[in-house]
C-alpha cells in the first residue's frame, strides 16, 4: 500500500485519551503532524477493543456468566439487565459522533457493522466498508485498510473484524428474528469495526 | 544420531525457519506420530483453532510457550474439566464449555485437549532450546573475550 500523508492527528489522540482539550499550554510541535492514518486508527481500535473487552470480562462475564447475579441482555431496560457488550460499543460510537460535532480538530467517525446485520442500519453502504466487511470475513485475523472518496473528502477507512466470543453472541444472532444469518459459531467473524478518518484539513 | 541429538537438529530447523512456521495451519499446528494425537488435530482444528488459533477472547495459543507454561504444569484432569465444564479465568476470560459445540463427546474434547497440550509442549521445548542454546552462544563469546590463559 502506499505510504499516507500524515496528519495532524495528535491533539485529537490527546483528547480521546483525556476527553479533553488542553490548549493553554500546548506546545508548538503538539500541532504539527507526527502520525499515519493507519496508525491513528489502530490506536483508535486498541483503545475501543480494549475497553469493550474489559467490560465484557470484568463485567458481564464476572457478573452475568459466572456470579449469574444479573443477566445481560438485548432488552437491558424491560428485563433489568446489562447492556450487551455490542449495545455498549454502539452506544460509545453514537456518543463520540455527538459530541465530536462540537470539536472541529476532532473529525472521525467509527461503527460497528456486519454483512449480515440484526438491525439494517448496521450494512454496509460504502464500496469501501461492503469490501472491508468480506475481506476479514474471508482472512481470519486480518485487517482491511484502503482510502475512499465521498463527496469532495478522501477518508481513510479501516475496517477490524468483529468476532463471536462466546456462546451468548452465536446464540442471539442464529435466534434472532431480524437475523439474516443463522449458521454462526463461535469464532465466527460477524462484522467489523468502522474506522473513518478524514485525509484533507 | 542419538535421539537427543536428532530431536535438538529438529528443533534448530525449526528455530531456523520462523516464516515457514508463521505460515499454515500444518506447521503451527503439526501432526504428531501418535494417532490419539492425530485424532485430536482433526478436532481441535475444527472447534478449537478458530479461537485458539488467533488468540481471541483471550484464547492462549498453544504455539505461544509463556502462555502455556504454567497451563501444562496444571494436572491433565484439571485442563480437562476447564474444556468440558468452562472457564472462568482469573482476568474475566471466558471458556466456553465444549469450546461452545455441544455436540463434542467428552472423549472428543479430551482428545482435542491432549493435542493442544502436545503442540505447546513442542513450543516450550523449542523455547527452552532456543534459551540454552543463547546461553552456550553467550558462554562461548564470554570465553573468547576472558584473556586469561
Amino acid at each position: 500500500m502506499k505510504t499516507l500523508h500524515k496528519l495532524s492527528l495528535t491533539a485529537a489522540v490527546a483528547a480521546v485519551a483525556a476527553g479533553t482539550f488542553a490548549v493553554a499550554d500546548m506546545p508548538e510541535e503538539a500541532a504539527e503532524p507526527s502520525i499515519t492514518p493507519r496508525a491513528m486508527a489502530d490506536a483508535l481500535h486498541l483503545v475501543m477493543d480494549s475497553d469493550r473487552t474489559v467490560y465484557t470480562r470484568k463485567i458481564v462475564n464476572r457478573l452475568a456468566a459466572k456470579d449469574k447475579v444479573i443477566t445481560a441482555s438485548e432488552h437491558y431496560d424491560d428485563e433489568k439487565a446489562l447492556v450487551l457488550p455490542a449495545q455498549m460499543f454502539r452506544y460509545g460510537s453514537e456518543m463520540v459522533a455527538e459530541r465530536a460535532e462540537e470539536k472541529p480538530d476532532v473529525n472521525f467517525s467509527y461503527s460497528l457493522q456486519s454483512l449480515w446485520p440484526v438491525n439494517k442500519q448496521n450494512a454496509p453502504r460504502t464500496d469501501a466498508e461492503k469490501e472491508g466487511l468480506q475481506y476479514v470475513a474471508d482472512h481470519k485475523g486480518e485487517n482491511y485498510y484502503t482510502v475512499e472518496t465521498l463527496g469532495d473528502i478522501k477518508y481513510f477507512t479501516a475496517v477490524y473484524p468483529d468476532v463471536a466470543v462466546a456462546p451468548v453472541c452465536v446464540s442471539c444472532h442464529n435466534e434472532h428474528k431480524d437475523s439474516p444469518k443463522r449458521d454462526f459459531e463461535i469464532g465466527d467473524v460477524m462484522g467489523g469495526v468502522v474506522i473513518r478518518i478524514p485525509m484533507e484539513g | 544420531m542419538s535421539a537427543g541429538a536428532a530431536r535438538r537438529c529438529l528443533l534448530a530447523l525449526l528455530a531456523a525457519a520462523p516464516a515457514a512456521a508463521a505460515a499454515g495451519t500444518e506447521d503451527r499446528y503439526p501432526e504428531f506420530a501418535d494417532e490419539h494425537l492425530t485424532a485430536g488435530r482433526v478436532i481441535w482444528v475444527e472447534n478449537c483453532m478458530t479461537c485458539h488459533g488467533y488468540g481471541i477472547a483471550g484464547a492462549p495459543d498453544p504455539n505461544k510457550a509463556k502462555a502455556w507454561a504454567y497451563r501444562l504444569e496444571k494436572p491433565r484432569e484439571t485442563l480437562y474439566d476447564h474444556a468440558l465444564n468452562g472457564f472462568f479465568g482469573p482476568d474475566g476470560t471466558m471458556m466456553p464449555a465444549r469450546g461452545g459445540n455441544e455436540d463434542l463427546s467428552d472423549a472428543e474434547v479430551k482428545l482435542a485437549v491432549d493435542y493442544m497440550a502436545a503442540v505447546a509442549q513442542r513450543a516450550n521445548d523449542l523455547a527452552d532450546e532456543q534459551a540454552q542454546s543463547e546461553a552456550e552462544t553467550d558462554a562461548v563469546a564470554e570465553s573468547r573475550l576472558d584473556p586469561r590463559p
